[in-house]
């Protein structure tokens, strides 16, 4: 068997006296998709944010294509940032730069590619998530489903071996998120590794290769979409798929 | 009221000095504009020097943060006496730095000009704080998420964010600087007031003063305008933004 991409062991992390994860083992291999839901407060954001180190775990190991970056510093710190792409809920595209210039600027910054080379792949990424005549706006001129499409271009323009997303289609009107979750299943047809914390329930029982379910600071349950979604075999499951899907 | 009209406003005195005045506002504005530009410059260092992270920073940030205070706390005009009194007579000092007469200013004025940046930098690096930490944290994530180090980060994407916020308070605070340049004459530059106030012992009238005022009032009152407009513009854009 390949070696997973993602290992985590027993990840622990606090905010003061509120322990947000409480021991969070999960394997991602390579080209899966696994998607996290669960009830809000139930951790699922900090998970990602320990992922890619922008939260550092206090307790517990996140290896990544076989290397230790649990306690990763400075130079390391960005070695795995530029393995591992991250997609925000809120968007967070540079205000004040164009759509073009939000992808090129870590490319010229991070990865010093020449300006000919970052201008063409990103023009060739915009163009695939559907906003080549949308190049040369500024953010606030996108919708908002504009604004996530530039801002998974944005991620993919530093290659990453791992993409994370975080509720990216909470924050869009309802008829500008399937050009979203469009845009990602076509990743996840190119065998992209996804790490995807979503609320999309049909997203999750599409294209998911397992549905990790988190409550209070733990996977409660893990399996494929057809075990989590259609026979949870815990109770805590049942009950919030009865209130996010029952009515 | 003839002699009211005659001490504050006598034309005749404006006319024959109105030169000798403009020369002297010609230096006021002169010493704004080099004072200013490098007291925004210093204070945005002092600004990024207090939002160095990391333990290892820690003493950086305190000395800052005290450079901040201190120079907050003590008034410009002892800055300018202290400097132009004790520059000259630290021997340790090269000449040029000791008597400096770049670009064919006198030394005075140098020491005027080292004064204010001295002291508006610490202004100023308070007003840069503001805007760097207005700047949205998402931001930073996003920058740090595609691998920018804390430098880039703030070069690229928080810095410009940071200035563009903060152009009225700067724009306000350099009102103020202009004003307080008229504290450069006490070591002897003759600007604006000085002028003025020279004027003003030879004819004992004050109308070259309300001169000098008037000037001022040309300058200040479009700029306290455009500050206004630059709000107002700002805060239109802040409600139009989602979230």
């Amino acid at each position: 068997m390949d070696e997973p991409v993602l290992e985590l062991e027993d990840v622990h992390k606090s905010f003061g006296k509120l322990e947000v994860l409480r021991g969070i083992d999960l394997t991602v291999g390579r080209g899966d998709v696994i998607c996290v839901i669960g009830p809000s407060g139930s951790g699922k954001s900090t998970l990602l944010r320990c992922i890619n180190l922008l939260e550092p775990p206090e307790r517990g190991r996140i290896v990544l294509e076989g290397r230790d970056i649990t306690r990763a510093r400075k130079a390391e710190l960005n070695f795995v940032r530029r393995r591992i792409g991250m997609v925000f809920q809120q968007f967070n595209l540079f205000p004040h730069k164009t759509a073009l210039e939000n992808l090129t600027v870590a490319q010229r910054t991070v990865l010093d590619r020449s300006k000919d080379e970052a201008l063409a792949k990103s023009r060739a990424l915009l163009e695939r998530v559907g906003l080549a005549d949308k190049m040369g706006e500024y953010p606030e001129r996108l919708s908002g489903g504009q604004q996530q499409r530039v801002a998974i271009a944005r991620a993919l323009a530093m290659n990453p071996h791992v993409m994370l997303f975080d509720e990216v289609t909470s924050a869009l009107d309802p008829e500008l998120v399937k050009e979203v979750l469009d845009v990602m299943r076509e990743l996840v047809a190119e065998g992209m590794t996804m790490v995807v914390v979503t609320h999309e329930m049909g997203f999750a029982r599409d294209v998911a290769d397992s549905v990790a379910f988190m409550d209070g600071g733990v996977v409660v349950e893990r399996g494929t979409p057809e075990q989590v979604l259609s026979n949870p075999g815990e109770e805590r499951t049942r009950q919030f798929l009865g209130a996010v899907l029952g009515h | 009221m003839g002699i009211f009209f005659h001490q504050y406003f006598d034309l005749d005195i404006i006319r024959d000095n109105f030169s000798f005045v403009l020369a002297g506002f010609g230096q006021t504005l002169l010493l704004s504009v080099v004072g200013a530009a490098l007291a925004m410059s210093w204070g945005l260092v002092l600004a990024l020097l207090r939002q160095s992270p990391g333990r290892p920073m820690m003493p950086v940030r305190a000395l800052a943060i005290t450079y901040i205070d201190v120079l907050r706390g003590i008034p410009l005009l002892l800055v300018i006496l202290l400097i132009s009194g004790s520059i000259p007579f630290l021997t340790f000092l090269p000449q040029t730095l000791r008597a400096p007469d770049f670009f064919g200013k006198p030394d005075i004025f140098w020491f005027g000009v080292l004064a204010i940046a001295l002291t508006y930098g610490a202004y100023y690096a308070e007003v840069y704080r503001a805007g760097l930490e207005g700047v949205p944290y998402g931001q930073t994530e996003a920058a740090r998420s595609l691998g920018m180090s804390h430098a880039q980060s703030m070069r690229h994407v928080i810095v410009p964010q940071a200035i563009r916020r903060v152009i009225p308070p700067i724009l306000n605070d350099f009102i103020a600087l202009m004003k307080d340049t008229s504290l450069v004459q006490v070591i002897g530059y003759v600007e604006v007031v000085r002028a003025g106030r020279e004027v003003q012992a030879e004819t004992f009238n004050s109308s070259a003063l309300t001169l000098g005022a008037l000037m001022f009032i040309v300058f200040t009152v479009p700029l306290a305008r455009l500050v206004d407009r630059l709000i107002a513009r700002q805060q239109a854009q802040t409600r139009r933004a989602p979230v």
